[in-house]
């Protein structure tokens, strides 16, 4: 047991002051391209400029102005937005007296009820689950650094994992499908677009200026200095 | 120019952070740091044959069933591009077959011949393949898109009406294709179509 205790908390342990300093003046000084792993020396920038790498020329440093606060104030948006777009009606099918209502978690439970268990939880995942974790994270990350709190752990560990998720966030594949459907079935039946339609709609345009306000360089030098 | 792994230094994939003990924790986001991703392309070829094997049945088994009094119609991916096309619709039916056809197969098509590349050190241009690279990563999510169509379209069209809509087996290993596919890709360390590049400049050096 005692063993059990001690391995988490070396695990928890944060480095020594002394470490961070040495980590801190390497990164002042250099940094390395992503792509190619060319060592460069860290350029300043001024605002809204951008560093590409010699070699490769993919963009290695950016410097997006007040990135902290404008990610906070898209993923508010993108907050409500989500509730608009999974609470409401999605789409309204009607055909020959016939009409079926439908929201985005009952596309989802009429996968499950059809013994597509599998398709359901990728679709949960992919539209429903995802998304809502990605803006909850992020904006726990901009509202804690934006009010310049010293919790370095978790927002490292929220900032990484949100990071992790932005390529299997598909809301907007999601929507592609959907019109496509629609042209499918619009000879069959009379389709209205509910208010859910039109708030993932939203939610898509928010969500991808919310990733382009978010300045990756900037967030993870404030994480490294609160730390 | 050096490269931070020839100066003793690794950058953490997360969070950018250049450490000078490579292997350790990150000391700023916790990842793991390496020089070079371990083993990347073993985890490349495992998820690729994962995605190809899956890719088969995606397209031989129906991704959805139409029921309706005539009896039930299974149909494939192309089958339902081939009844798009009937109907006149030759705009969604080309989404759907660049979506599902064209850029699955190019995608495993560069993956492999990038993995390739690299395992039997053909002097090809980097950007070229740097960009080629890029291109998968940023389409590949995008093959999803038929995986959606037969959920909204099952979801719409159910039982009750005349006609209702299923999904068909295929669809789940559809899905499990793009996933595994876009796995593989994301296993993919592009730094090391730039460390051919350098043994191959050093061996034009040594030659001279």
């Amino acid at each position: 047991m005692k063993g059990i205790t001690e391995r988490i908390f070396h695990r928890q342990r944060s480095p020594s002051k002394a470490r961070m300093r040495e980590i801190d003046q390497l990164n002042r000084s250099l940094m390395a391209c992503p792509a190619c792993d060319a060592l460069w020396e860290r350029p300043t920038l001024a605002p809204k400029e951008q560093a590409k790498c010699k070699r490769c020329h993919t963009t290695i440093l950016t410097n997006k102005q007040q990135s902290a606060e404008r990610t906070v104030a898209f993923m508010i948006a993108s907050l409500v937005l989500y509730a608009v777009a999974i609470s409401f009606p999605f789409m309204r099918m009607e055909r020959s007296g016939l009409s079926n209502e439908i929201s985005v978690i009952d596309a989802v439970a009429i996968l499950a009820n059809n013994s597509m268990v599998l398709l359901a939880f990728i679709c949960a995942g992919l539209i429903l689950l995802f998304p809502l974790l990605r803006i909850l994270l992020l904006l726990f990350v901009g509202l804690s650094l934006f009010r310049k709190q010293s919790t370095a752990r978790p927002h490292a560990l929220s900032f990484r994992l949100a990071h992790m998720l932005e390529p299997w966030t598909m809301a907007e594949i999601f929507m592609i499908g959907v019109i496509v459907s629609l042209v499918k079935v619009g000879k069959l039946a009379d389709i209205y677009l509910g208010p859910a339609f039109w708030g993932m709609a939203a939610l898509i345009v928010i969500m991808a200026f919310g990733a382009s306000a978010v300045c990756r360089d900037t967030i993870w030098h404030d994480i490294r200095r609160v730390s | 120019m050096t490269t931070a792994r020839e100066a003793g230094l690794a950058r953490c994939s997360s969070c950018g952070t250049l450490t000078n003990r490579p292997g350790e924790k990150c000391a700023v986001c916790g990842a793991k740091t390496h020089t070079r991703r371990p083993n990347s392309l073993l985890h490349v070829w495992a998820f690729w044959i994962a995605g190809v094997l899956a890719y088969i049945p995606g397209n031989v088994m129906p991704i959805m069933v139409t029921q309706s009094v005539a009896g039930d119609s299974p149909s494939t991916i192309i089958g339902g591009v081939i009844t798009l096309i009937h109907h006149g619709s030759f705009e969604i039916a080309a989404v759907i077959f660049i979506a599902s056809i064209v850029v699955p197969v190019s995608k495993f098509i560069i993956i492999a011949w990038l993995a390739l590349s690299i395992q039997h050190g053909r002097a090809l241009n980097e950007h070229r393949r740097h960009l080629a690279y890029e291109a998968v990563e940023l389409i590949g999510r995008w093959s999803m898109i038929d995986v959606f169509v037969v959920a909204a379209l099952a979801a719409l069209i159910q039982v009750g009406a005349l006609m209702s809509i299923l999904p068909g087996a295929g669809v789940n290993a559809f899905a499990m294709s793009v996933i595994f596919t876009m796995l593989s890709a994301m296993s993919f360390d592009t730094r090391l179509i730039w460390d051919a590049s350098i043994s191959k400049q050093e061996l034009q050096n040594d030659e001279h």
